[in-house]
């Protein structure tokens, strides 16, 4: 396994095709996430998102092009790749019937790792769950709560590399700045977060370069830290996703 | 660790627990039946011998008095029976159906031990609630439940690619399918365990059976895994495994047994007792010299004893009832040799149908199946010829049989 190098992109994607059902889902993708970057990718439903979520965590094999995660091939060395990659989904589904504690145990188990209950408790109050939730079963956690848990278990496997797939979807305004906030913190540990949303106000609050991806190629990047017409880019990125 | 994680997760689901109760109790159930249907019939073996000798008592007060060997043979009736082995309790087998006590005189004997064997069509039908047919049976169906959504359950709740991204690969899935396995194997054998402990069953036997039935499991949950490695939903894959249980263990095993038997026809055995009813009734019409003539054939040994003068008598009447087993022991062979064959295609067909297979091989180990009850046959007709060894000097010499000579006649030996 070749070692990552520090110097080099988290996530690096160059030329990647895809092809789906007979059609081409991705079209010659060029993308980097540098270290301590979180990048967004914008873009309608079928734009290929989801899919270039999936082959960066290995569950997809290019049609050609290469994916590496912190310099690791994501089709040849999946199962590595896997190790250096928390992943929150759109909807972060735990197991009801354990505790939060239990939660993170066992997903971090099937990496063999075991945190203590005070390394737990470190990354639950990065991520902002309260303590005297944790305890609790999950089955009443709302998304957001749901999602603090997802990101602790990312602060304690220490991954470079963070995927985040439509993270603020179904939060309200007040959960959805938390998860911002919480997000900026990550970029401030030095995690590469590539963030795959639909909310451009969300992405343009923490993001440092917004990708619009349509068609399978991406047709704009802007970096909302500088001059960027947020209006200009919520109409073409409506256009794009009309086709 | 790992496999502590899994097994507190699988606990706390909600069918999880009642599922495995539900398990251990069926099992429970029929061992305990089987082990109370054990003891009956160790009772009514054990309540035999006391109403036999009983019975001896009565006859030879009878019987003595006028000192006739041929009554004596003719009206004591000689106790057989077949204990049930120490594991019979989990698989009746042919218990159920044929007979364990058989009472036999010295006359034609291929219809004494023929006549009972009618079925128990009742029992035939529904077939015994015994731990074999729990684990051959119902067991399956609860791995069914508890593997049928194993990957896609946690597809739908929308964890897999979360599981697959924390480190989750095949060993996951054999982690929890092993553990499954592992909670339902010990819900159904532990029962069993207990049983085989209280009936005193050699520890060998017990674990061979415990063995084949973890083999039979784990075939199921093979089938499982890879019903559920064809991508599809639960529901899907819980239809598919059901319909793969009616075929494995129904379906396939009722047109094997059907196949079989139209392949190797075998006459019922109350046909046997026909036959040799028939010939031994014949014998009141043919000519006495013609009668005695072929059993002599067959026994030279009593040729020059003295003659038949009157118009019955015992030696002639002991003749023709020997002459009628000998007239069926063609149909006698072909009979058992039916029999053993549709046995054998029997043990070949569980091959390839695991529960077949499974239920073969616990009627084995239990001397519940068809080999064992041939061999309590075949031990009853050789305590038939000791009897009838016995009897002949009495009745061809024309000895006196006195009440002291009741003691002298052979005695059931459960080994023959």
């Amino acid at each position: 396994m070749p070692a990552p190098c520090s110097s080099s992109p988290a996530i690096e994607i160059r030329d990647l095709c895809v092809n789906r059902g007979g059609a081409q889902v991705l079209k010659n993708l060029q993308l980097t996430v540098n270290p301590g970057e979180v990048y967004a990718l914008l873009g309608g439903n079928g734009a290929g998102k989801s899919t270039t979520l999936a082959v960066l965590m290995g569950f997809l094999r290019p049609t050609s092009g290469t994916a590496r995660v912190t310099g690791l091939d994501t089709a040849s060395e999946a199962a590595a790749v896997r190790g250096r990659i928390g992943y929150l989904p759109e909807t972060v589904a735990l197991y009801e019937t354990l505790s939060a504690y239990e939660n993170i145990a066992y997903f971090l188990g099937l990496s063999g790792a075991r945190p203590t209950r005070s390394e737990m408790d470190a990354a639950l109050d990065a991520a902002g769950l309260q303590a005297e939730a944790r305890t609790r079963r999950t089955a009443g956690f709302s998304k957001g709560m749901r999602q603090k848990v997802a990101i602790a278990m990312a602060l304690l496997r220490e991954a470079p590399v963070l995927l985040l797939d439509e993270p603020t979807t179904g939060l309200d305004p007040v959960a959805a700045a938390d998860f911002n906030r919480l997000v900026s913190g990550l970029r401030e540990r030095g995690t590469a977060i590539l963030m795959v949303t639909h909310d451009l106000l969300g992405a343009a609050d923490c993001a440092d370069r917004i990708g619009l991806l349509a068609g399978g190629v991406i047709v704009e990047e802007a970096r909302p830290r500088g001059e960027v017409d947020l209006l200009g880019l919520h109409r073409r990125l409506g256009e794009a996703a009309t086709g | 660790m790992r496999l502590g994680q899994e097994l507190r997760l699988f606990l706390r689901q909600r069918l999880a627990v009642p599922t495995l109760v539900l398990l251990a109790l069926l099992s429970t159930v029929s061992v305990a039946t089987g082990l109370w249907e054990v003891r009956r019939q160790t009772e009514t073996i054990a309540r035999i011998q006391p109403l036999q000798a009983e019975e001896e008592k009565a006859v030879s007060a009878w019987v003595s008095r006028e000192g006739d060997a041929g009554n004596a043979a003719y009206y004591t009736f000689h106790a057989t029976w077949d204990p049930p082995a120490a594991l019979a309790f989990a698989a009746l087998g042919q218990r159920d159906v044929a007979p364990y006590v058989l009472r036999v005189r010295a006359l034609a004997l291929e219809s004494q031990i023929h006549e009972g064997e009618a079925y128990n069509a009742e029992l035939a039908l529904s077939g015994r609630f015994d731990w074999a047919f729990v684990a051959t049976f119902l067991a399956p169906l609860i791995l069914i439940v508890l593997l049928h959504d194993l990957v896609s359950g946690e597809r739908e709740a929308g964890r897999l690619q979360a599981l697959q991204a924390a480190g989750g690969s095949t060993g996951l899935w054999l982690r929890r399918a092993g553990l499954r396995l592992g909670l339902a194997f010990v819900a159904l054998g532990a029962p069993f365990a207990a049983g085989a402990w209280i009936s005193g069953a050699a520890a060998g036997v017990s674990l061979a059976a415990l063995g084949a039935t973890a083999l039979y499991l784990a075939f199921w949950a093979l089938v499982c895994l890879g019903v559920g490695a064809l991508g599809r939903s639960s529901v899907a894959n819980g239809a598919l495994l059901a319909a793969t249980w009616v075929a494995l263990t129904l379906v396939l095993p009722a047109l094997a047994h059907l196949l079989i038997n139209s392949t190797i026809p075998v006459r019922q055995g109350v046909e046997l007792t026909l036959a040799q009813r028939e010939a031994v009734h014949a014998g009141w019409d043919k000519p006495k010299d013609a009668t005695l003539n072929a059993f002599f054939a067959a026994h030279p040994e009593w040729r020059d004893t003295p003659p038949v003068l009157t118009g019955f008598h015992w030696k002639w009447y002991y003749a023709f009832q020997h002459l009628g087993d000998l007239s069926v022991a063609d149909q006698v062979a072909a009979y058992r040799r039916g029999l053993e064959a549709r046995d054998a295609w029997t043990a070949r067909a569980g091959w390839f149908l695991p529960a077949v297979g499974l239920q073969t091989t616990l009627h084995r180990m239990a001397e519940t199946d068809l080999a064992a009850q041939l061999a309590y046959q075949d031990r009853i007709r050789a305590f038939h010829e000791r009897l009838r060894r016995f009897y002949y000097p009495y009745i061809f010499n024309e000895t006196p049989f006195r009440e002291g000579d009741f003691a002298k006649a052979p005695r059931w030996a459960e080994d023959g």
